[in-house]
């Protein structure tokens, strides 16, 4: 399976990725690979930098250094769509759904790349998309509320919608930004569902989480991130039992300044 | 009487043609223009001066004033990438001021503030024709070209990029070349309906393109209903009837309509946006601070 292919093969790989903002190092030097069909937890302390190597990745935000792959190809310096069209879709923290369309639209718009009058493929690309988004609607449950405004959808049913986006984008590597924060229990258990018939597809996912529960739950490995650097990394059960790492994680090394911090998500 | 309906129909084609337009842009990419009346502008000087110049064409005219305004809507498309919301409000105002300056400055090409006079009656290729049957296609045409645009892939796209512009990138679309286009195919349109009114009124000066016209544009959208296709023809019948209505009521003098008028405008606009903020056609829901 792919746990024996090396990380050159690697759909995404970055390599000493930095960026500071003003004086303070967000991320300092971030070297990862994302292997095909597995998925890859970032977790740390808030403020550790880990939204902020999904902004260099997917070039919302310049590297002052260090590069990124897409399958072999650099993609520092391209703009987001870009990288986008080379297969990464990525998720938002705060959703940024589309909310006055319709469920079944902002799907749709996650098929349609062509920023022209016109999408290319004729009917039958027209006729693939929608299947390519009914097919997302139905993975993510939300095919009943096809019609309904995303704006009108509850809490859970955003946080899918925002997956189904991802599901139709048919991307192969998908950063995703705490996607399963604030769900329930039967919600979890769907979305640990969606991942795991991703990866068995051969999908790279690299998800943000802090409920280490859920890390354990769907993570094949995990890069512990603080203070902008990947400070370990490994499989679930050797990073979650080191106690070292657990006391920068629950923040026992710092003041009681983190503890603020740690609310703030 | 034929004539000053056909007159009001006219105007009602020319401007709603403005409407559907401005909607386009400001009803699905969010685009709040202030500056449509200088592409209108763009357009009749173009028209006037392909009529004065070479043959008075009517679709020539409205090619000429098409591309001139389409091309040099990139003045406006270049701010509307940069910047969103109040800001680029702020930049369309002052692309308005600096060309009606210019429009009054220029004189070989405008006529300055004298404008362009004696514009010879429209043909269409060598036959004498009407103003208004060839508006009234150019409305039906640019209305059927915005309704398909809206509903299909370029509408989703635009839309998307107005409710999360981060996340459309996110998903694949390039972003400045959608709204380049969606600025390009507005502007091109006002210069079509600049053509037709320099044919129709054969004579323009820079009175007609200052900003109190962009914001007669605007209120016609907002009254009609942002992002709605029949909304900004409504509104346009509604605003463009108002004084001829007025002109009617025989307690009124006639030197008191325009003030009437405005004050009817901006109550409606007021009161509108309380109660229906979303416009006539609107949906309701939107708009609204419940959400």
């Amino acid at each position: 399976m792919s746990a024996a292919r090396g990380s050159n093969e690697a759909p995404l790989r970055c390599e000493g990725l930095a960026r500071s903002f003003g004086g303070l190092q967000a991320v300092a030097g971030v070297s990862l690979a994302l292997p095909a069909g597995q998925v890859t937890a970032l977790v740390g302390p808030n403020g550790a930098g880990k939204t902020t190597l999904f902004n260099l990745i997917t070039g919302n935000l310049r590297a002052d250094a260090g590069t990124a792959w897409v399958r072999g190809q650099p993609i520092t310096g391209l703009k987001p769509w870009q990288v986008a069209r080379l297969g990464v879709a990525r998720s938002f923290q705060d959703l940024r759904l589309f909310t006055h369309m319709t469920v079944r639209d902002n799907v749709l718009a996650a098929t349609e790349r062509s920023a022209w009058f016109w999408q290319p493929g004729g009917t039958a690309g027209r006729k693939r998309r929608l299947a390519a988004a009914e097919a997302a609607l139905e993975a993510t449950g939300l095919a009943s509320l096809a019609d309904a405004r995303a704006i009108d959808l509850a809490y859970a049913e955003r946080k899918f919608l925002s997956l189904a986006r991802i599901l139709a984008a048919e991307a192969e590597i998908w950063l995703l930004d705490e996607p399963a924060s604030g769900l329930d229990l039967a919600s979890r258990m769907r979305f640990a569902d969606l991942l795991r018939s991703a990866t068995r597809r051969g999908v790279a996912i690299c998800l943000i989480e802090h409920n280490l529960d859920v890390v354990a739950e769907l993570s094949d490995r995990i890069a512990f991130l603080d203070q902008g650097r990947v400070i370990a990394e490994g499989d679930p059960q050797s990073i979650l039992r080191d106690p070292a790492l657990a006391a920068i994680y629950f923040g026992d090394r710092h003041e009681p300044a983190s503890a603020a911090a740690e609310t703030e998500a | 009487m034929i004539a000053y309906l056909s007159n009001l129909a006219t105007q009602v084609a020319i401007f709603g043609i403005l409407a559907a337009t401005l909607n386009f842009i400001l009803g699905y990419a969010g685009i709040f223009s202030i500056a449509h009346a200088v592409f209108f502008g763009l357009g009749a000087y173009a028209g006037a001066q392909i009529a004065l110049l070479l043959v008075p064409d009517v679709v020539l005219a409205c090619i000429v004033a098409a591309a001139i305004a389409g091309g040099l809507s990139l003045c406006l498309a270049l701010p509307a990438l940069r910047v969103r919301g109040e800001y680029f409000v702020a930049a369309s105002l002052g692309l308005q001021m600096v060309a009606v300056t210019l429009f009054a400055e220029l004189k070989p090409l405008t006529g300055g503030i004298g404008g362009l006079v004696g514009i010879p009656l429209p043909t269409l290729f060598g036959v004498p024709v009407g103003v208004l049957p060839v508006a009234l296609a150019a409305l039906a045409l640019i209305l059927l070209a915005t309704a398909l645009l809206a509903r299909g892939s370029f509408g989703r796209t635009l839309t998307a990029i107005r409710d999360a512009e981060s996340a459309a990138e996110a998903l694949g679309k390039n972003v400045a070349a959608a709204k380049t286009l969606a600025v390009g195919f507005a502007c091109a349109g006002a210069g079509v309906a600049g053509a037709l009114y320099a044919l129709h009124t054969s004579f323009v000066n820079v009175e007609s393109f200052t900003m109190d016209y962009s914001v007669l544009m605007m209120a016609m959208v907002i009254i009609g209903g942002t992002g709605t296709l029949w909304g900004p023809l409504i509104g346009t019948v509604l605003l463009l009837s108002l004084p001829a209505a007025l002109a009617f009521l025989p307690f009124l003098p006639a030197t008191e309509v325009g003030a009437v008028q405005q004050i009817i405008i901006g109550l409606a606009m007021t009161l509108l946006m309380i109660f229906r903020p979303a416009g006539l056609v609107g949906d309701l829901s939107r708009g609204q601070t419940t959400a």
